[in-house]
């Protein structure tokens, strides 16, 4: 165990309303997730004195959240980035609190993912991509500039190695979107998929049909973080902090040059050791899925199933909420929405407050959950959090 | 008709690379204290941070075995659209073990690849004076 285990919470979470042309800027989304968060732990916006968030050049800034909600706040930081950021902030401002330099923090991403700047949607200048992408000479003169490409070489070449084929990656498109079923707010909410839908479905990029790749949404997501002491008095059930591995890379920037590692495999022992448990103690999941193939290697990375018996786990249903790791129990990146992963941390938090009560949408006796973070094959973090 | 697709930017560090391309031939980083290949190149060695780097010259001959691959239905980037379906492989180098280079696989169709083909590399003349490496099964 780490000396931070159980000694920090959060306390609030709460998001704007997704959708895919949302007609108003990031910050009036940062706005809404902001208050919906400050309301849901039950504190007034003047209780928050840091204020993070992460983007892509897409959003505004903590300040300008932090002046809309009519608080002078004493620490902002906005970082560049997107998956396991949620992961890195929430670890930075545990940091502060135990320093003394700050009582509360909140933390935000808020994107027009899809009516704004979008990811994989094109319009890059392809001298610009090459010349900020490490050894970007090397892939966007051969058409190489999308994440589901580069990461597409390491899923080529891991299901190679251990036998995942394509229907294993189906298994992990449906398991989502049956939880989407249950979600009236995800965006596939009302739209379920079968495994044979799954395999009629043509490639978009070999090995990943449309299925394969998450989805693009307008949405601010926010979650407060403070102590253990602070977290009694909110309104919530406190979900704690037990360990943390906020950011372990690659060994190498261009990570395209070793497909055979990802930084989740350092994250992994990291993150067990700093919360003092075993991946069998884990009763709910939120495991990164900008892609079905990353959440199959994340599983043999976590250590969820051996390598070679990643694609019969999932086959068998063990996302689903009767099996043995429910994961991304309200439809992920794949079916639900997209921050960058925030929206899967707001799950598990909602899960581990027991929140679902008594409805389909809750898993049994959750008491101990594994967020997982991961900006691609060179950078990935994680968080262990129990109710 | 003038080259659509992006040209690979020669800088500081890749020059070598790309002045050798443009001759047909393949220069690889090499670091002079742990002798491993440092692709792709930069100021430093990924292995062991020594500054004390210099190029090997491979020539024009150069096979390797497909490593990797993946197979694009639609363009990605803007000059790509007559490519689809577009081949982008990582190839394992039989003389360097340790270095694997991307690029397109050529001339094939979709499902002539696989994991462990003989590629050997070709260079196309995209323009006067520059040529671009890329993949071509020979068996």
């Amino acid at each position: 165990m780490s000396k931070i285990t159980d000694r920090y919470a959060i306390v609030g979470v709460g998001e704007s309303e997704r959708s895919k042309n949302s007609g108003v800027t990031p910050l009036h989304l940062a706005l809404d997730a902001a208050k919906a968060a400050i309301s849901d732990a039950g504190l007034a916006a003047k209780d928050i004195d840091g204020f993070m968030s992460y983007n892509e050049n897409d959003s505004c800034t903590s300040h300008q959240l932090a002046t809309n909600l009519g608080v002078r706040p004493k620490y902002v930081k906005d970082i560049l980035g997107g998956g396991s950021s949620t992961e890195l902030l929430i670890a930075d401002a545990i940091s502060l609190i135990e320093s003394g330099e700050l009582n509360t923090v909140l933390i935000f991403r808020s994107m027009n993912g899809r009516s704004g700047s979008r990811m994989g949607g094109g319009g890059w200048d392809s001298n610009m991509l090459q010349q900020n992408i490490d050894g970007g000479s090397y892939i966007i003169p051969y058409g190489a500039a999308s994440p589901g490409q580069w990461f597409g070489l390491f899923a080529t070449r891991h299901m190679y190695e251990t036998g995942i084929t394509q229907e294993h990656l189906g298994h992990v498109c449906v398991s989502f979107y049956e939880y989407a079923q249950r979600n009236p707010k995800a965006f596939f909410h009302g739209k379920p998929l079968t495994i044979d839908d799954y395999l009629n479905t043509p490639h978009l990029s070999y090995p990943f049909t449309k299925h394969d790749f998450c989805l693009e949404s307008d949405e601010a997501n926010a979650i407060i973080v403070t102590t253990a002491e602070r977290a009694r008095d909110c309104k919530q059930k406190p979900v704690y902090v037990m360990g943390m591995s906020s950011r372990q890379c690659h060994p190498h920037s261009h990570y395209w040059s070793d497909l055979s590692q990802v930084a989740s495999d350092y994250v992994a022992p990291e993150v067990y050791r700093s919360a003092g448990v075993k991946p069998e103690d884990i009763d709910v999941a939120s495991i990164y899925d900008c892609f079905s193939w990353v959440v199959l290697r994340q599983l043999e990375a976590f250590g969820f199933a051996p390598r070679g018996e990643v694609g019969d786990f999932v086959a068998e249903g063990n996302l689903r909420i009767d099996g043995k790791l429910p994961t991304n129990t309200a439809g992920g990146m794949l079916s639900e929405g997209y921050t960058h992963g925030m929206n899967n941390v707001l799950e598990i938090v909602r899960q581990l407050r027991h929140q679902y009560g008594a409805t389909d949408r809750q898993v049994n006796n959750c008491e101990i959950g594994i967020s997982t973070g991961w900006a691609g094959p060179d950078i990935a973090g994680a968080m262990i959090l129990r109710n | 008709m003038t080259y659509q697709k992006p040209i690979p930017l020669k800088n500081i560090d890749n020059a070598p690379y790309w002045d050798a391309a443009d001759h047909h031939e393949l220069k690889l980083q090499k670091c002079s204290d742990c002798s491993n290949y440092n692709h792709p190149p930069g100021p430093g060695c990924a292995k062991c941070g020594s500054t004390n780097l210099t190029w090997e010259n491979f020539g024009g001959d150069v096979e390797g075995k497909v490593y990797s691959y993946i197979i694009s239905y639609r363009p990605f980037l803007p000059g790509f659209q007559n490519d689809i379906p577009l081949v982008i492989a990582q190839v394992e180098l039989d003389n360097v073990k340790d270095v694997r280079i991307i690029a397109n696989i050529i001339d094939c169709e979709a499902k002539e690849v696989e994991i462990g083909k003989t590629v050997k590399m070709v260079w196309e003349d995209i323009t006067d004076d520059r040529a671009l490496p890329q993949w071509k099964i020979i068996e």
